[in-house]
């Protein structure tokens, strides 16, 4: 299944180059770190349009419990925010 | 099948499962923190994808395919019939798409009315207008879109995309080009290739076979299998669509 390899590819050189980036710019802060990820994986997978409607699926299942941890993180700077 | 998938999904679920909390409670570092969690993510996606790869094995699938080709062959063979198969859609063939072997050699006949679901069909007026009518892979690979193709070149290539590349693996692109009664197909590294036998003279290999049926389908004619030819690692196929 090359679309698969491919996908899968994808996710990890992204990843990478996210995470060296971030790296090399002196980034600390770990929630940075996981939403750029977060990002780059539903962007990734929304490219992947000619996917089987399985894999599709299962996709978009994971994008959304990621998509649940993005929102977590989200919440918290909001109510660090108000808190100050 | 499934099994490298969910192999390296649980290796890079391990990796992830032990380095990121060591990196984030040891070594106390954000970025090797991240690593792990981008490992945990791949896991979880390998895994995932894993559960979504057919049950049923390419050679079990190679098998039910050249057996259903080689009784067509053996018919179209003792019948004689060398002429090239026109596709129709499936609004001319009781809501199923097949395509018909004219019996009568000659020039590209006209197809009129919709076509009885029987082997042996009459296609026009004239005597000679009759043919058999076959199901192809093409035929059988239309159920398998989730919405009807359009009638662009880029709602077919998208349909073409679809059924070679996410669901059958068959290809790694396809471009597609509509002009002058003529679609033009290109294919890029197929992984199935045009053979010189009597099946894939006449009916076309089975990537013409899907590219002819979701054409025929997306503009609602039919369609002829006019050209096919396979060379570094592109197959091009070239449609007459009929009036």
């Amino acid at each position: 299944m090359r679309i698969y390899n491919n996908y899968i590819i994808s996710l990890v050189l992204a990843f990478g180059a996210i995470n060296s980036i971030l790296a090399a710019g002196g980034q600390e802060q770990l929630d940075v770190y996981f939403t750029v990820n977060i990002i780059a994986y539903l962007v990734i997978s929304l490219l992947y349009v000619y996917f089987n409607p399985r894999a599709r699926r299962v996709i978009n299942t994971v994008g959304v419990v990621l998509f649940g941890g993005f929102l977590v993180i989200v919440a918290f700077k909001v109510m660090e925010v108000l808190g100050r | 099948m499934n099994q490298p998938y969910r192999l390296l999904g649980l290796g890079l679920l391990l990796a992830g499962v032990i380095f990121a909390p060591v990196s984030y409670f040891i070594l106390n570092s954000p970025a090797l923190t991240a690593v792990g969690i981008s490992l945990l993510i791949l896991g979880f996606t390998c895994i995932a994808l894993a559960n979504t790869r057919p049950y049923i094995s390419p050679e079990a699938c190679r098998v039910m395919l050249r057996t259903g080709m080689e009784n067509t062959a053996a018919l179209l063979e003792e019948l004689g019939l060398r002429n090239k198969a026109i596709y129709l859609p499936s609004s001319l063939r009781d809501g199923r798409p097949q395509a018909v072997v004219p019996l009568a050699e000659g020039e590209a006949p006209k197809i009129r009315g919709k076509i009885p679901g029987r082997l042996v069909v009459r296609f026009g007026a004239r005597p000679q207008d009759v043919a058999i009518a076959v199901t192809t892979p093409g035929s059988i690979n239309l159920e398998m879109l989730e919405t009807p193709p359009g009638p662009t070149s880029g709602e077919l290539e998208a349909a073409i995309s679809y059924i070679l590349i996410g669901i059958l693996d068959l290809a790694s692109s396809v471009s597609v080009n509509l002009a002058d009664s003529r679609v033009s197909v290109e294919i890029n590294d197929p992984r199935l290739y045009w053979e010189d036998i009597w099946y894939y003279r006449s009916l076309g290999s089975p990537l013409a076979s899907i590219a002819a049926a979701i054409a025929c389908e997306g503009l609602d004619r039919p369609v002829r299998i006019e050209n096919e030819a396979c060379e570094k690692g592109k197959a091009r196929i070239e449609l007459e669509v009929l009036g």
